[in-house]
């Protein structure tokens, strides 16, 4: 019943948006300052996204609730400033229920903050130094609410594995027996955008393109390790791309970095957190032509885990998105995440994972270039709690100013 | 001799349509708003990033006669290019019935749509040089907000006037409309999606009415 009461609210509050639009142009316009004879520019611009989740406990992703329903409002300011041709800085402020759903109270949070310096006008070299986005894959770019054709990230990102960077098992049974209830304490292959502080070079020459980041987290942090700032082992991550042509995109990513947080444990003698480490292998691969989008990511993960050793974990996804009329667009993910066994150090077999299929189906409708409702529906199998099959409805109003 | 000559300047007169004979001009001023900002392009997940646009992005006015004249059998194609991830031009009057070609002349794919009641399109992704160059033909007089996909801070405006008798003006608000017809008519100076002047004209036959708003 809540369902379809919230979803009402949704396109009642739609309908209003329509009514705003021409005054959202104006509060941009409003927003966009410049000084020096537009040798500097600024423009303050946001979303704000209404969220609304449906599913069995434990909840999916990184959904943190006792509930079977979650409503999650968010509320996003970008600050995006040029500063001649040369110079880029971006701050992302945010005040939301939390980097990702629950039901734990309001944050304010400051997600992304950076420094370009683009010294050359053909984009060949960038220097970007902040907090902000990995380098890594194809999803970040379209990890905001506007332009992510679904609710929710792909599996890589947000399926918890039984890595944990706090709680380290005893031996290597103990490391499949995990309650659920306590998912927030694994971590997923890449934590969502990964928005950890460093510094990064990237560019772009002919068909090729390269980035390469230094941050004091890698993929799999939480987002309380990126706000650490201790870069006494630094991550590192690495891509290098090729893009024929504007149609279609591919890349090579390496990542590596010590996991573990500093109050990790129990440990064993003699070892440091930051012996063990996370290594990554992806590949993305995108196309897009007229209405079509295709993405599709790999990843090939290893977590070096104290007295189980090597838990190896292959992740990916296929997604697509089509614009079936000018406002309103279909997409379609399949996720797959498969885990290896193998034996702890003691000789006890132990299973590194629960494997996790899924499959998302959305539909998107943008009332306005200001406004936009999005409905999802994910089926997953996961052995995690059960072999069952497990529904999660998603439903998303975002308004953009 | 003479009298020859003033036989043939006089057929010539009379075959001269009345409409030609009696041409009208208007001129004039529109008081502008103040200048807007160019536009920040958001590249905060665009790692690699070419350097920022710094194109200006000055308001104009839309100069424009309103009547019930009649439809044109013929209309010239428009074109609004997407250039230095701008549209160029930023504002582009036309008649109802106009076909507008979009040209992309960027280096990357541009995704220009509208979603104003006047016309409803989405072009889809494509590449500069694409052949044929994707165009829509303007049906419906009104306010077309032009927008790009992939570019959020791009943003054009295409004026779609029941009118053949149109001008923009100058980045200092001076406009002139020629080879208007001799009548009672409404000029129109349109600002900006909430602000249009108007003022009554009576043109006659070769005259220039000057006509400003402040």
């Amino acid at each position: 019943m809540k369902a379809p009461l919230l979803c009402a609210c949704l396109l009642a509050a739609a309908t209003r948006a329509f009514a705003a639009d021409d005054f959202l142009d104006r509060v941009d316009q409003a927003l966009t300052l410049s000084i020096f004879d537009d040798q500097v520019r600024t423009r303050v611009s946001g979303l704000l996204d209404l969220e609304y989740y449906h599913y069995p406990q434990p909840p999916p992703g990184l959904i943190r609730a006792e509930d079977h329903d979650l409503f999650s409002p968010r509320l996003s300011f970008f600050l995006d400033t040029q500063v001649g041709p040369n110079i880029y800085f971006f701050v992302q402020p945010r005040v939301d229920t939390g980097f990702d759903p629950t039901d734990l109270g309001t944050q304010v949070r400051l997600d992304q903050y950076a420094l370009r310096v683009t010294p050359w006008d053909d984009g060949r070299f960038n220097l970007q130094v902040g907090k902000f986005s990995t380098v890594i894959g194809g999803w970040v770019g379209r990890s905001l609410s506007w332009e992510n054709p679904f609710v929710n990230a792909p599996l890589p990102y947000e399926n918890p594995t039984l890595v944990s960077d706090v709680e380290l098992p005893l031996t290597g049974q103990s490391f499949r027996a995990v309650p659920g209830s306590d998912k927030y304490e694994f971590l997923p292959i890449i934590w969502g955008p990964v928005y950890a502080p460093g510094v990064s070079v990237a560019g772009r020459v002919g068909i090729f393109e390269y980035a390469a980041e230094a941050k004091n987290a890698p993929l799999a942090s939480r987002p309380e390790s990126w706000n650490d700032y201790d870069f006494g082992h630094p991550a590192v991550d690495l891509r290098v791309g090729l893009r024929p042509n504007e149609a279609g995109r591919f890349g090579f990513s390496f990542a590596e970095g010590s996991y573990l947080r500093p109050d990790a444990g129990p440990l064993p003698s003699e070892s440091d957190p930051a012996d063990y480490r996370q290594f990554v292998l992806g590949q993305d691969i995108s196309y897009a032509r007229g209405h079509l989008q295709i993405w599709a990511e790999v990843f090939e993960a290893r977590f070096q885990v104290p007295r189980v050793g090597d838990a190896d974990v292959f992740a990916y996804y296929v997604e697509a998105k089509y614009k079936i009329t000018p406002q309103l667009f279909g997409a379609l993910r399949w996720n797959q995440e498969l885990f290896d066994s193998g034996r702890d150090p003691t000789g006890q077999p132990v299973a590194h994972g629960h494997d996790v299929c899924r499959i998302d189906a959305a539909a998107g409708y943008r009332f306005t270039a200001h406004s936009q409702l999005k409905l999802q529906y994910s089926v997953a199998r996961d052995d995690f709690i059960s072999n069952h099959l497990q529904g999660t409805f998603a439903a998303q109003f975002t308004v953009r100013f | 001799m003479n009298g020859n000559l003033l036989l043939r300047l006089f057929v010539a007169l009379s075959l001269t349509p009345a409409a030609c004979l009696g041409q009208a001009t208007i001129e004039g001023r529109v008081e502008l708003p103040k200048s807007h900002f160019a536009p920040v392009a958001s590249e905060r997940y665009e790692i690699v990033s070419k350097a920022g646009v710094l194109a200006t992005y000055p308001p104009r006015a839309v100069v424009y006669l309103q009547g019930d004249f009649p439809k044109p059998s013929a209309l010239p194609t428009k074109q609004v290019a997407q250039k230095d991830f701008a549209f160029a031009p930023a504002l582009l009057p036309i008649e109802v019935g106009t076909k507008v070609e979009f040209p992309n002349l960027d280096d990357t794919y541009h995704n220009i749509f509208s979603y104003s009641p006047a016309k409803r399109f989405d072009l889809g992704r494509y590449p500069p040089g694409e052949k044929p160059t994707p165009f829509q033909v303007f049906d419906k007089a009104g306010l077309v907000t032009l927008r790009c996909d992939i570019h959020e801070h791009m943003r054009g405006l295409i004026m779609v006037l029941d009118s053949p008798y149109f001008t923009i003006t100058d980045a200092a608000g001076h406009y002139r409309l020629t080879n208007l017809p001799a009548g009672h008519f409404i000029v129109k100076a349109w600002v900006d999606s909430k602000t249009t002047r108007e003022r009554p004209v009576d043109l006659k036959s070769s005259a220039v009415l000057q006509v400003n708003f402040p």
